[in-house]
């Protein structure tokens, strides 16, 4: 039975996953399309459960009550932060949340493509096959940038840069799937960012009280780079009242402090080719995940790239959902013949 | 005109994409076995390696004619390597020597009254240099930086150590750079995290190696391996030998792999039950060579085994791996006082 067929009758929901460092999402071929922040928390005890009147909590609803939970955030900087035990138990929550979200019918069985950061990929491909292999019938795990790359048909002569929360990740796409000489990850992403506006954040106000999780709020409201109009005042709590505090400064430089590695690597990741191909890929550029939303960041990519010659830099419509599209995309594209064998 | 041409081409670029995707993922289930490792320009390697052991020889030789008062140098007469858990003795070693090494309840960091404040951990291999590769791609130098990570983690739990990693990315570090950054650092303790590979023997098997000539050929075709990142001449060989005529860190180097090999294996038999214990061996490991402090090479699993391969896809076996390291670190340091012992595995699976 071909592919076409299979959807025809509705036997098989194709899913495309993005398994994110911050948010995941999942897109369907029944036209579902939803995201979750990719926090996955369980009750620290009998009373916290009884409370929250649930075994596991996910994404905004999990950070909102974290003081009654153990939280995991199970894929920061493509390793495991929270213990061992739990890891991967938090990918299986996120996975089995996110299918859940896409509704397949019952008994409908369901092929899935789940692209992750690439560094998560080199050691935990197996892990990741485990926490998913439970939910779906067939199965193919992928890079997040490749995913991206893929859905927008950017095949050949192209360069993906997905910023990400913990991690960067350039994919470089000449017509194979990319090797891993391809493909490199930087640290200098979302986190990163995050940890320098706490710190700078902290220095000029320090007797106001604030956590990361607020910072981390500041920074995808105002995040940019380069010159803006206008003030940026939040309210932050000094001695327990709300006081309005300026963070404009702050957050320029926060989200500066990223740029030099990021212009760093992608000259590397270009120089690597035939200067005939450099040429074709600097045109070609697209940035894609939550970083691809600071404002100012394709335009100074772009003018920093202008040094080495002509260059035209563009960012993805949906960073939240490229990923996953361009995984349903490959899921929609795999010969039927391929997934039997999964 | 309707572009047919280049609309065929696209096709087939996705076609070929898409069956790449469909091979990596067999790959990574273990479904079809595809050869990842390129040949190494082998001739390179054994010149390399015949130079440096020769280095070795004249040096050692030219010291013994020319300097009878230094009994250091006679650890590294041409003794055949040894395979069991237990240190082997220095028989030219002078007497005090002798008895006050050979004593398992003196080691000699505490007879001078020596604590570990820094532990450089050492993550074989990285960058374009991927060590070793499975038959699901796995690649040692990826496994070797995970485990020496969560290592890190764990050791720096007990707020008693600096701990620090030769490269905690996927770069390229030349070995010497490696062995500066332990100088630079005034590190106390050296381990460097390896993979084995037997090609023509499908078993699990875990040794751990200390500096020194060995006359064991599958010991010096491993250096032979090992040593390919060095950026060392010939003259900076000859610098680092004379310096190496130490008898506290070769004696608590072969404790120190004695402590780490006992660990790691009796541990991991307990884990997975099918794996082979090789013993503590001497071997000619450039990035043990300018080390002058208790330093050792642990090769902790072995990529060739197919089962052992998916359990290096898991976390818990990483963690382990890991767990078990940190309790051979505190065997060695505590040797005369409490074991540690590691008191549970990360999880049963």
């Amino acid at each position: 039975m071909s592919q076409a067929d299979s959807q025809k009758k509705g036997d098989i929901l194709f899913v495309g996953i993005d398994l994110g460092t911050s948010r995941s999402s999942i897109s369907a071929s029944n036209g579902t399309r939803e995201w979750t922040e990719s926090f996955v928390g369980w009750p620290k005890d009998f009373i916290s459960q009884k409370i929250l009147g649930k075994a596991v909590l996910f994404g905004a609803d999990a950070l909102e009550h974290r003081l009654s939970l153990d939280l995991c955030r199970p894929l920061e900087h493509g390793v495991i932060k929270e213990g061992i035990e739990k890891s991967e138990d938090a990918v299986k929550e996120i996975i089995r949340h996110l299918i859940d979200l896409a509704k397949p019918a019952s008994g409908q069985k369901i092929h899935a493509v789940v692209g992750v950061p690439a560094d998560t990929l080199k050691v935990n491909k197996l892990a990741i096959r485990r926490a998913v292999t439970e939910f779906v019938q067939s199965l193919l795990v992928v890079s997040e940038p490749f995913a991206v790359a893929y859905s927008l048909d950017l095949l050949n002569n192209a360069l993906v840069i997905d910023i990400g929360a913990g991690t960067t990740d350039f994919c470089i796409m000449h017509g194979t799937i990319p090797s891993e000489e391809d493909q490199k990850t930087i640290l200098a992403a979302g986190d990163y960012i995050d940890d320098q506006l706490y710190s700078y954040l902290a220095e000029k106000y320090p007797n106001s009280r604030f956590n990361k999780n607020m910072v981390r709020q500041f920074k995808e409201e105002f995040s940019f780079v380069r010159e803006i109009p206008g003030d940026m005042q939040v309210e932050i709590p000094v001695g327990g009242k709300p006081v309005m505090h300026d963070i404009k400064n702050e957050v320029k430089r926060a989200c500066e402090s990223i740029l030099p590695a990021i212009v760093e690597t992608t000259t590397e990741m270009i120089a690597r080719f035939d200067p005939e191909f450099q040429i074709k890929i600097k045109n070609n550029i697209v940035l894609a995940g939550g970083g691809s939303l600071i404002r100012g960041l394709r335009e100074y990519l772009q003018d920093s790239l202008k040094e080495y010659g002509p260059c035209r830099v563009t960012s993805v419509e949906d960073p939240l959902f490229a990923g996953s599209d361009g995984a349903l995309k490959l899921a929609l594209d795999m010969p039927s013949k391929y997934w039997e064998q999964l | 005109m309707i572009p047919l041409f280049p609309r065929k081409k696209e096709l087939r670029v996705r076609q070929a994409i898409l069956r790449g995707v469909y091979e990596e993922n067999l790959r990574i289930i273990g479904r079809k076995r595809v050869a990842l490792d390129r040949p190494r320009p082998f001739f390179l390697k054994k010149l390399f390696l015949s130079l440096m052991l020769t280095l070795i020889a004249v040096l050692i030789h030219g010291n013994r004619l020319t300097s009878s008062s230094v009994p250091e140098l006679a650890g590294f007469s041409l003794l055949p390597s040894k395979t069991l858990h237990q240190p082997a003795q220095d028989p030219a070693a002078p007497a005090d020597y002798k008895t006050l090494i050979s004593n398992p309840d003196y080691p000699v960091s505490r007879i001078f009254g020596l604590g570990i404040k820094t532990i450089m951990i050492d993550p074989g291999h990285g960058g374009s240099d991927s060590g070793t590769s499975g038959k699901m791609g796995t690649k040692e130098k990826d496994i070797t930086l995970d485990i020496a990570q969560r290592l890190k983690a764990r050791l720096e739990k007990h707020g008693r150590f600096t701990v620090l990693l030769t490269r905690d990315r996927d770069v390229a570090v030349p070995l010497n750079r490696r062995v500066e950054m332990a100088i630079a650092n005034k590190a106390d303790l050296f381990i460097s995290i390896h993979l084995n590979y037997l090609p023509a023997k499908p078993i699990n098997i875990i040794e751990t190696y200390y500096f020194g000539p060995t006359t064991d050929e599958k010991a010096l075709k491993l250096a032979e391996q090992e040593n390919a990142g060095s950026q060392y001449g010939p003259s900076d060989f000859k610098k680092i030998i004379a310096n190496i005529g130490d008898t506290l860190k070769l004696q608590e180097s072969r404790t120190f792999a004695s402590s780490i090999q006992k660990t790691l294996y009796q541990n991991i038999r307990r884990e997975v039950g099918n794996v082979y214990d090789f013993g503590v061996k001497r071997a000619p490991f450039v990035v043990l060579l300018g080390v002058n402090v208790p330093s050792v090479l642990a090769e902790v699993s072995c990529l060739s085994n197919r089962e052992e391969e998916m359990k290096l896809h898991t976390e818990s076996h990483r963690e382990n791996i890991s767990h078990y390291l940190e309790a051979g670190i505190f065997d060695y340091i505590n040797k005369g006082e409490a074991r540690y012992e590691p008191s549970r595995l990360a999880e049963k699976r």
